[in-house]
């Protein structure tokens, strides 16, 4: 489904825990997720931390959108994530 | 007497289903659940030494320790071949299968033994493997299909264990892994050749000797100057829906797409929204929606100045991912980029579980 949007000319950032299996189907621009259940955000933390968690993951998956990347490419929220 | 070790996942075992999905790896002497079954296939020519059972989630979020684990369980059982699955069409349990049997192969020279559906995941990351010590079996796309592919399994185990000659994938059944073999034969190739381009002229079926691969690498769509400037739309196969479920999606295999508007709201209030999905415990998703559609994240951003005015798309596209076929979700998405492109969104974020 990423790469018909990204063969659409749509640049994907696909945010998700199981990131090596985005790779190896060669998406593009991956943004690490936290956990399968809850890719954005981390319910172990307190609310403000999570909210935060979930911003920090969101601003780096537009930085993904904005880099020129040849092939797929990790992009890790600076935020330590729980999973 | 063969000694096989079956690997499993927390349901197969008989440990639970998705409330489970987060159990690390266990052994257990001996077979059990699923095993259990394939010993009794295996009609005594063959024992189950141990049962290795991993939790779908568990496996994906700490991969490295689970497969260290597993292999030291592998270790110390000294097995004659690896058996996992079967996977069916379960996405997170194929590609576990893939990635076990891949390391105790290269790790412990042993044959492995899996089955799944043609359309599991698992089965491209088998082919990108093309690992000659793996065999993945075809299944049907349910456990409907258990008794049949337990008795392939056992029967492929056996002759794998004796040390028999596996001949092609087309001969054999299981699933082509890529690999070229070298076979003699008393014609040349040209010969060869030419007997092909004639069956071909005369409209006569013939069997390419060196199939094309059929690559579909998307090149990067370019990057997007000033995303702050740019549209930008949210796509989720998380399966959050509104409360209800007003276009019944089911929990898996869906066939179409719906989008849902947000336009007025600033974030997803937790009861009005639900999670329809039967591939991963929905309940953090149900307490908290935005962990599949980060509506809250975005409207701070969009407060900031990341994200320009007006620039967030007025709805977000949906459909619950679970057991999605293929060419299904290549439809899905052409037909979402087509929806979105007509509206001029020009970049995306794809929140996938």
């Amino acid at each position: 489904m990423s790469k018909e949007l990204e063969k659409a000319g749509l640049p994907v950032a696909l945010i998700s825990a199981m990131f090596p299996v985005a790779q190896q189907v060669r998406a593009n621009r991956i943004v690490k997720g936290v956990s399968i259940p809850h890719p954005c955000g981390d319910p172990n933390l307190s609310k403000e931390l999570d909210a935060r968690l979930r911003r920090e993951i969101i601003q780096t998956a537009l930085r993904a959108l904005e880099a020129e990347v040849e092939g797929p490419t990790l992009f890790s929220p600076a935020i330590a994530t729980g999973g | 007497m063969i000694k096989i070790v079956h690997v499993v996942n927390q349901f197969f075992a008989g440990l639970g289903g998705e409330e489970k999905a987060g159990l690390p790896v266990g052994v257990i002497e001996g077979s059990a659940g699923a095993a259990r079954a394939l010993e009794t296939a295996l009609g005594g020519a063959a024992k189950i030494v141990c049962t290795i059972h991993v939790g779908d989630n568990y496996f994906h979020e700490h991969k490295e320790a689970a497969i260290k684990t597993i292999l030291d369980a592998v270790r110390a059982a000294e097995p004659e071949v690896l058996v996992a699955g079967p996977a069916f069409n379960s996405g997170r349990y194929g590609l576990s299968c893939v990635e076990i049997c891949n390391e105790v192969a290269n790790r412990m020279e042993i044959p492995c033994v899996m089955a799944m559906h043609e359309d599991n995941p698992g089965v491209g990351v088998y082919r990108e493997f093309a690992n000659s010590r793996l065999y993945c079996l075809p299944t049907a796309e349910t456990i409907a299909g258990m008794t049949d592919a337990l008795s392939r399994i056992a029967t492929l185990t056996i002759r794998l264990a004796r040390g028999d000659e596996i001949g092609s994938a087309r001969k054999e059944g299981y699933i082509g892994r890529g690999i070229r073999r070298l076979e003699k034969t008393d014609q040349r190739g040209a010969v060869r050749a030419l007997d092909m381009l004639l069956r071909k002229l005369n409209n006569q079926p013939f069997e390419s000797e060196l199939p094309m691969e059929v690559w579909d690498d998307a090149p990067p769509a370019p990057a997007l100057a000033q995303v702050k400037d740019r549209n930008i739309a949210l796509v989720t196969t998380s399966g959050v829906v509104p409360w209800g479920n007003p276009d019944k999606f089911k929990t898996y295999r869906n066939t179409y797409w719906r989008k849902y508007n947000i336009a007025e709201l600033k974030e997803l209030e937790p009861g009005k929204w639900e999670a329809v999905h039967g591939g991963y415990n929905v309940a953090y998703m149900n307490q908290n929606p935005h962990y599949g559609v980060p509506l809250d994240a975005l409207r701070s951003l969009e407060a900031e100045g990341a994200i320009g005015p007006g620039k967030l798309y007025p709805a977000y596209y949906v459909i619950p991912g679970n057991q999605g076929s293929p060419t299904v979700m290549r439809r899905i998405g052409q037909e979402i980029a087509a929806d979105l492109k007509k509206d001029g969104v020009e970049g995306i974020l794809l929140v996938a579980t």
